[in-house]
């Protein structure tokens, strides 16, 4: 078969030459229309007075409405701080714990004990939410593992998930309990990869474990945790409705509600098409252009480090 | 060579702060499978923390004997295993064509793959696009929506490249033609991406929890998640059940059974994914 593309020929040689490509293409690309494009172009309706009865070809056009509405609102203020907070403590904050784990993973010499701690710290990572939700709100709960402890020593019971100030600890505590385990795998894989020989001459010049581990093991490491960093920052609005509706009460909504959150109460549930349209694009924009920077620096910075 | 005293110690505290994380990791997980396996006393008491207390199964048989629960289960299960076989064939026909370089619209296309990483569409215009298609309280929303992302895609993409293209040609010669050669040259070799891809879209499919929220609202219908939610939340349709029957449960150690019965499939199937975890550490770069 030969190599050679489009020159020459054109489109319709190679469309000709390899049809069954384009087929075997069709329906992927069918789908990222429907399920991906269409509803992108469906944001139009934040410019609307939108209502299903009328559909989008008929609603009526009102502009900017809808922005300054979020813009002067009442909640705009604390669901943004609040989105910005989560993410930071998620993509910032946290960021350390798998490295940090990875490498002391790493220093493990007995095999079996080394499996057993990995098999253990990536269990979290297959359950749901709602699972941890519930286990949260077990432990945490009246005659939970949190009050018991405390009743042994001598303390009242309290009941930290109705509480404000607990929101963000617990909120924090939960994501590393249920990802960072897993957040392991992506740097033990990279100190895999690494040549032993270095070590074994790092060694003979008489480094320490503890010298060997800073001085060799973490800047070999520097590559992959820096594009991590960065394509994880890029995605930092994305926190995730479904951990902060599943560990949220009302009692703590004020620093506890997130865009999706708030997009789900207002929109889905209580019908606001297009004014929780606005909010949505509003925060798909600043997520493009956080994920198009932090790319270009990923690619800047690290060899092979972008996602595109 | 011999190692120093201080390596050694070294060595032993990683592993005792790492033993720690690992037993953290699991205290949860043994704390609510005695609360599913004690008794109402017990748990009235405040008396349950790593081990069971006046063990019963009352609980286990409870939700066991839950009709509800099992088609939950049921309703997850299928859309799991549909979800992924339609999954990995929708991955793999769009992969493949994409690794070739004389595929002339490839980078067109993988231009728009890479544009719904990095542009989503807010959720509401999402929601509405989705209940035209007709998806709104209809099982196949569990599914459609969730069987081609562009990150898993370009995992299958990456490993069709690396596929050597003198074992394609060679099986062109003989005649197979492209669909002939995806279907018995290149699949049968890439079973490791292909358990990778499984294991992704099948944990997305089973833990989901949003996408059910948004568009499932008859009970009927409703997926594991889901019904486990509606289970735990206190106030549920377990309490009333429980308010007059005399027996050996509560509202707590029947949301942990409930709890319990959504943990025990991922895991009894956890062995067989392990093998698979490194792999899915790769990268799914969507550059050359």
């Amino acid at each position: 078969m030969k190599k050679s593309g489009t020159p020459g020929g054109g489109l319709a040689l190679n469309v000709r030459k390899y049809w069954p490509l384009y087929v075997m293409v069709l329906p992927g690309l069918v789908y990222l229309i429907m399920f991906r494009y269409i509803p992108i172009f469906g944001s139009v309706i934040a410019f609307q007075d939108y209502s299903v009865f009328l559909g989008i070809s008929g609603s009526p056009f009102v502009g900017l409405k809808n922005f300054i509405r979020l813009f002067n609102s009442f909640d705009f203020g604390t669901i943004f701080s609040n989105t910005v907070i989560l993410g930071l403590i998620k993509t910032v904050l946290l960021f350390p714990v798998p490295v940090a784990m990875a490498l002391m993973i790493n220093e493990i010499r007995s095999s079996w004990i080394k499996k057993s701690v990995q098999t253990a710290v990536y269990i979290p990572h297959f359950l749901s939410w709602v699972i941890v939700g519930g286990l949260v709100f077990d432990i945490l709960g009246v005659g939970g593992l949190f009050n018991n402890i405390r009743a042994a020593m001598g303390l009242g019971v309290m009941l930290p998930m109705q509480k404000e100030s607990w929101f963000r600890p617990i909120f924090a505590f939960s994501s590393v309990w249920k990802e960072s385990g897993w957040g392991t795998v992506v740097y033990l894989a990279a100190l895999s990869g690494m040549d032993p020989s270095i070590y074994e001459s790092a060694s003979i010049d008489g480094a320490s474990r503890a010298q060997r581990l800073t001085r060799i093991t973490l800047p070999l490491l520097v590559p992959t945790i820096l594009t991590m960093f960065l394509l994880n920052i890029g995605g930092f609005l994305d926190l995730g409705f479904e951990q902060v509706y599943n560990l949220q009460t009302p009692m703590t909504y004020n620093v506890s509600d997130i865009f999706d959150t708030y997009v789900y109460r207002a929109g889905i549930l209580q019908a606001q098409y297009s004014y929780t349209t606005a909010v949505g694009l509003f925060q798909s924009v600043i997520g493009l252009v956080l994920v198009v920077t932090f790319n270009k620096l990923a690619n800047k910075f690290t060899e092979d480090g972008g996602l595109w | 060579m011999k190692e120093s005293r201080s390596d050694a110690a070294f060595s032993a505290v990683m592993t005792g702060i790492m033993i720690v994380f690992a037993l953290i990791a699991l205290i949860p997980l043994l704390n609510i499978l005695s609360l599913s396996l004690s008794s109402k006393v017990a748990v009235e008491m405040n008396s349950v923390n790593l081990l069971p207390v006046g063990t019963t199964l009352d609980s286990w048989k409870f939700i066991a004997g839950n009709g509800d629960i099992w088609r939950s289960f049921a309703i997850t299960l299928f859309s799991t295993a549909a979800g992924v076989v339609l999954a990995v064939i929708l991955n793999a026909l769009m992969a493949y064509p994409l690794s070739k370089t004389y595929f002339a619209p490839g980078k067109i296309i993988m231009m728009l793959v890479v544009g719904t990483m990095i542009f989503k569409a807010p959720i509401v215009p999402y929601f509405l696009t989705v209940r035209g298609y007709g998806l709104y309280n209809n099982v196949l929303v569990l599914i459609v929506p969730h069987i081609l992302s562009a990150y898993n895609m370009a995992i299958m993409r990456t490993f069709f490249k690396q596929f050597p293209a003198e074992v394609e040609e060679a099986a062109c010669i003989d005649g197979c033609g492209m669909f002939g050669t995806l279907m018995k040259i290149v699949l049968p070799s890439s079973k490791a991406v292909l358990a990778t891809e499984s294991l992704f879209y099948g944990l997305t499919i089973w833990n989901q929890f949003q996408h059910p929220m948004m568009f499932i609202s008859k009970v009927e219908l409703y997926p594991l998640q889901l019904k486990i939610r509606q289970l735990i939340n206190a106030g549920g349709d377990l309490s009333s059940m429980v308010v007059r029957a005399n027996v050996n449960y509560n509202e707590t150690t029947l949301g942990a059974a409930a709890v319990v019965f959504a943990i025990i499939p991922i895991i009894a199937i956890y062995p067989w994914v392990q093998k698979y975890f490194a792999k899915g550490a790769m990268l799914g770069s969507v550059k050359g």
